[in-house]
């Protein structure tokens, strides 16, 4: 018997100040009475200096009615080195109640890749824990684009000095999908370099939640975090909730925030179409290279490319439904 | 080549009222010909640019502008462009996430394309840049970098100039390409327009300083005050309002 991440009696409201734009309870309507599945679990666990040439690539497949007990467990020992590819599909409602635990061990690297393509009538709730200890190194890329309601809750904590680990994200959601990127990341120890950096385009009457908070103790002098979140509303009924956070006890760190929301802006559209560009093209244009800033995060070049289509797909059909 | 009559032109303010910018103004520029247009803060040039370019800010309430005939005001901004009309911004856009080349490459088929004209092979287009970035001293790594991100003031005019002379245009119109360029900058702007001096293309170069008129020889001199051209003359003109200063031809005017 696994414990559920999330337990269905006890579920976040939105009382709570962590979940205040998304309301979990609501979207499970009936799933939140349906018994949780035994657990599924995958285990990788590389051991120490061991380096994995080769991409694993591992999928989630949603099942319709069920209630999905998920475990996902990475360890990497000292020195090792993995690039995962983690991937989320699945057929009517269900709801994946998922759990992610991430450790790192010195000078461990790891790039992880999530593309997350839910049914547009699923729930998934992701609670992540990771832990790094020193020179270790992490390079995380999501796509988020199913799901009627997804939270993703991560919480970081950079535990030994010359850590560098960034967080990116690109978010499309349309239709009335709810999306929810909540990070908390904690530096413990100086010399550390965090970087989040999250892009989302909304349309139809969806929604977005990003939280994002920088946690620099006291010890952790030196710190280098940033965070930024930039949306794109392609719908007047389109809704961001973006709170960035920094709270800091060092003293000697270079931390930044910035979180924007808004249209395509005039000025390069207007540029590109006395370029001769039509204004449909100039769109589409402009807003892939908004998701591709983040999607050049992505180092290996297949798996790059795969996103940057899947991507384009989905701006070209939102793009075309605006006409 | 281009014929503006009476154009009148106006822009909403922030309280909603239309406030009138361009007053009835006369402008013809024959074929080959190079005017400039000087003038006070404020007299309206950068907007008789913007409305000949398309762009939507502004409500045309009078008057009329052709290209070759064309009338352009009725054109969307990309339909002026493939009609030959170019545009070299006085703040080139910056636009992160597009590379130069990608946007070059883009802008040039999107006009050959409504020019009812094959689309340029990627060979075609490499050497086209090639030529083009050779002639106006651009290093090859500007190609990679997105468009005027970064850009110091002097390689985003060399770039609007890089593109004008790409699009092949047959009339440009430069909104003060010469402002806040250091003389070598200036140099290399104004030799890259006048190698595109043409018969059959002609120019309105809008400047505060006479200084650029040196390297680039207009044919006409206008001088534009309160939305409309109040005299016009030789190039002898603008050493004539370096003089006086505007004060005393904007006088006389009134």
């Amino acid at each position: 018997m696994s414990a559920l991440a999330l337990k269905p009696e006890n579920l976040p409201t939105p009382k709570d100040e962590d979940w205040k734009y998304t309301n979990l309870s609501r979207a499970l309507g009936d799933l939140k009475n349906v018994p949780a599945q035994d657990v599924q679990e995958i285990l990788i666990h590389k051991t120490s200096g061991e380096v994995c040439v080769k991409p694993e690539d591992i999928m989630w497949k949603g099942v319709e009615g069920q209630h999905q007990n998920l475990r996902l467990k990475i360890v990497l020992e000292k020195g090792a080195q993995l690039t995962l590819i983690e991937r989320h599909v699945g057929d009517g409602a269900y709801w994946k109640n998922m759990s992610t635990e991430i450790t790192l061990g010195a000078n461990a690297r790891l790039n992880h890749i999530r593309i997350q393509e839910d049914s547009a009538e699923s729930i998934q709730t992701n609670m992540v824990h990771i832990t790094m200890e020193r020179d270790a190194y992490l390079n995380s890329f999501s796509l988020n684009m199913g799901g009627k309601l997804t939270r993703h809750d991560i919480h970081m904590v950079l535990n030994g000095s010359n850590i560098d680990c960034s967080l990116n994200g690109v978010t499309l959601l349309k239709g009335n999908q709810h999306g929810d990127t909540t990070i908390l990341m904690e530096h413990t120890a100086p010399h550390c370099l965090s970087n989040q950096f999250y892009r989302t385009i909304l349309d139809d009457a969806a929604r977005g939640v990003f939280q994002g908070k920088v946690h620099v103790h006291q010890a952790a002098q030196k710190t280098d975090g940033y965070q930024l979140s930039n949306t794109l509303l392609l719908s007047p009924k389109a809704e961001m909730d973006t709170k960035p956070e920094l709270e800091i006890y060092a003293d000697d760190v270079k931390c930044s925030h910035g979180a924007t929301t808004g249209q395509l802006d005039e000025a390069p559209l207007f540029y590109l179409r006395s370029r001769g560009l039509s204004e449909a093209q100039a769109r589409m244009l402009l807003v892939q290279a908004f998701v591709d800033e983040v999607v050049d995060k992505v180092s290996d070049t297949a798996l790059h490319d795969e996103i940057k289509e899947k991507a384009g797909r989905w701006l070209e059909a939102a793009l075309k439904s605006d006409d | 080549m281009i014929e503006i009559k009476d154009l009148h032109a106006s822009i909403e303010t922030d309280e909603g009222e239309a406030k009138e910018i361009i007053k009835g103004l006369n402008l013809s520029i024959p074929a080959g010909e190079v005017h400039a247009i000087m003038g006070p803060n404020g007299a309206g040039k950068s907007t008789l640019a913007y409305i000949l370019a398309g762009r939507d800010d502004y409500d045309v309430t009078g008057g009329m502008a052709t290209l070759d005939g064309q009338d352009l005001l009725d054109l969307a901004p990309e339909e002026r462009a493939a009609a030959g009309l170019f545009l070299a911004f006085q703040y080139p856009v910056e636009i992160p996430g597009v590379n130069m080349s990608m946007f070059l490459k883009t802008s040039i088929n999107a006009i050959r394309k409504q020019r009812g004209e094959d689309e340029l092979d990627a060979l075609g287009m490499l050497k086209l840049i090639k030529a083009k970035t050779k002639e106006l001293g651009i290093a090859d790594d500007m190609m990679k970098r997105a468009v005027n991100v970064g850009f110091s003031g002097g390689e985003k005019k060399r770039n609007e100039v890089l593109q004008m002379a790409m699009l092949e245009p047959k009339f440009c119109i430069l909104d003060e390409t010469d402002s806040g360029l250091d003389i070598d900058a200036l140099k290399i702007v104004a030799e890259g327009v006048n190698r595109l001096r043409a018969e059959n293309r002609s120019f309105l170069v809008i400047t505060h300083y006479q200084r650029l008129l040196d390297y680039i020889k207009p044919d006409v001199v206008h001088i534009m005050a309160d939305g409309k051209i109040i005299k016009s003359g030789g190039p002898e003109l603008a050493l004539e309002l370096e003089e006086k200063g505007y004060a005393g031809f904007i006088g006389k005017a009134a």
